[in-house]
């Protein structure tokens, strides 16, 4: 069975992240929180609310993704189970697809979850189809649990993996219209800005959420969103064997 | 699979010819020479830093040789050896939050076993065999140094490989459970399986069929326990004192 090995992978890491009970309610709990907080402080202003809450979705799915897998596959890396795993006849692409089947379900959990929240208890204002927010969202998820594993590449501990949130999330956040509309800034980072995966997941999901766009009317977002995601995969392919 | 793979006739477990690694520019083997026939325990003696692991990992295929070749079953190490190749790292490797019985079956799959009835009988076995039948439920957190290493070599032979490369699996046991593994390692020998064990405790090497010195990346010294004895030349010299001395006349830095 070619997939029994990659099914394996993601049951294995799906069962782990559960068995830590403390973990699974941060995961949950903290994006709840963050969005009371932004939602319930916004309360009279409900057009910056509006404004905002497509991007802090997708940032805080992108967020969370990428440290959970960076740290996780580190541990995979430090503990030794990775060499193991690679005496046995598992593959690149056994591993990749493995993690990210393991990663997305759980994305796919805790998006669902933030969504609702913000939308029915923040009340945020929302046009467009549930599931088209949920594709979106599915897209930067592949994103950012290739990047967690490139970016364990480089770290020795998980002090270091913490250390990549301001190098690689912040500046997503500040550049990719998230406080301020990118049109906003000053022109040399608006180039900077076109470059960041988060400025086309947030585009993308104002359209849906507020216009009510299609699929269809963001294609470009998606297009480009899927390029990142496949490039980020190739990278992670790259260095996902490396000791 | 024992005997079912029948790798290219009749090769030797493992043939090593003139194998050299580097890390970058720092050498760590310089020259290493061995043939192990089948159904043998051979055990790597050496200090700390003497390149056992090094070696190790390069019969696993994770590093490639600077120079030289290293021949498993008459073929390069690598993936499509894992069936007949079992492996046990220096770390216990295992999955923390996961039971005895998870971390075995999940390694079990990566090793192949995909069809889940043979894989739950060969799970159990090794269970069995590790004497862990009882803990089959414990997660690894809940087990003692001593059992973690068990489920570890329990891994390495769940798939009951035909050569079993350990990277020092005696560290830390008690005498004890020591013993175990050490009655464990020759019924398996008897069987036909072949092992190639790292250690630096003289207390294994007694019990290997033969031995290989290791000393600055080389093997200043193989043969079997007896023969090593005697080479100090003196009637009653322990394996210790044959290390030692042949340590002294190699010339060798550590």
């Amino acid at each position: 069975m070619p997939f029994d090995r990659k099914r394996a992978i993601a049951v294995r890491i799906v069962r782990e992240i559960r068995r830590d009970r403390r973990s699974v309610a941060l995961i949950i709990g903290a994006p709840i929180i963050v969005m009371s907080l932004i939602g319930f402080s916004f309360q009279d202003q409900k057009p910056v609310l509006n404004q905002a809450a497509p991007a802090l979705i997708a940032t805080m799915a992108m967020f969370f993704v990428f440290v959970l897998t960076g740290i996780s596959f580190l541990r995979e890396r430090s503990q030794g189970t990775l060499e193991r795993l690679l005496s046995t006849a598992v593959t690149r692409s056994d591993l990749l697809v493995g993690y990210l089947a393991g990663f997305l379900l759980f994305a796919l959990v805790q998006s669902v979850i933030i969504l609702m929240f913000t939308l029915f208890v923040v009340d945020v204002d929302y046009a467009g189809k549930l599931w088209d927010i949920v594709l979106i969202l599915l897209i930067v998820t592949i994103t950012s649990v290739s990047m967690g594993i490139f970016i364990s590449t480089f770290a020795k501990n998980e002090f270091q993996v913490v250390q990549f949130i301001p190098l690689l999330i912040a500046p997503q956040i500040f550049l990719s219209g998230v406080i301020l509309p990118t049109s906003q800034l000053p022109g040399y980072f608006q180039g900077l800005s076109g470059a960041l995966p988060l400025t086309y997941a947030n585009r993308a999901l104002r359209d849906i959420m507020l216009r009510g766009a299609s699929l269809a009317d963001v294609s470009t977002e998606i297009g480009v969103l899927l390029l990142f995601a496949a490039g980020m995969l190739a990278a992670a392919a790259t260095t996902v064997r490396r000791p | 699979m024992n005997g079912s793979s029948a790798q290219s006739g009749h090769a030797a477990a493992i043939s090593i010819n003139e194998l050299e690694f580097a890390y970058g520019k720092r050498p760590v083997l310089n020259g290493i020479n061995l043939e192990i026939p089948r159904g043998v325990s051979f055990g790597i003696l050496g200090a700390n830093g003497a390149g056992k692991t090094t070696l190790v990992r390069l019969l696993i295929g994770r590093l490639e040789p600077t120079s030289g070749t290293a021949l498993i079953f008459g073929r390069p190490p690598g993936p499509a050896l894992a069936d007949s190749v079992g492996y046990m790292p220096q770390l216990n490797a295992l999955y923390e939050s996961l039971s005895v019985r998870e971390n075995l079956d999940f390694f079990a799959r990566m090793l192949g076993m995909s069809d889940s009835k043979p894989r739950a009988a060969a799970v159990a076995r090794a269970m069995e065999l590790v004497g862990l039948a009882d803990r089959a439920k414990s997660v690894i957190t809940e087990l003692s140094g001593g059992m973690r290493q068990r489920v570890s070599l329990g891994v390495a032979l769940v798939h009951e490989p035909e050569l079993l490369l350990l990277d020092e699996p005696t560290v830390g046991l008690d005498p004890e459970l020591r013993s175990m593994f050490w009655r464990h390692f020759k019924e398996m020998t008897e069987a036909g399986t072949t092992i190639l064990i790292s250690s630096h405790t003289m207390d294994d090497a007694a019990h290997c069929d033969s031995l290989g010195f290791m000393r600055g990346g080389k093997f200043i010294a193989t043969g079997t326990p007896g023969d090593l004895r005697k080479s100090t030349g003196e009637p009653d010299s322990t394996l210790e004192d044959a290390f030692l001395h042949l340590s002294r006349s190699s010339g060798v830095g550590t």
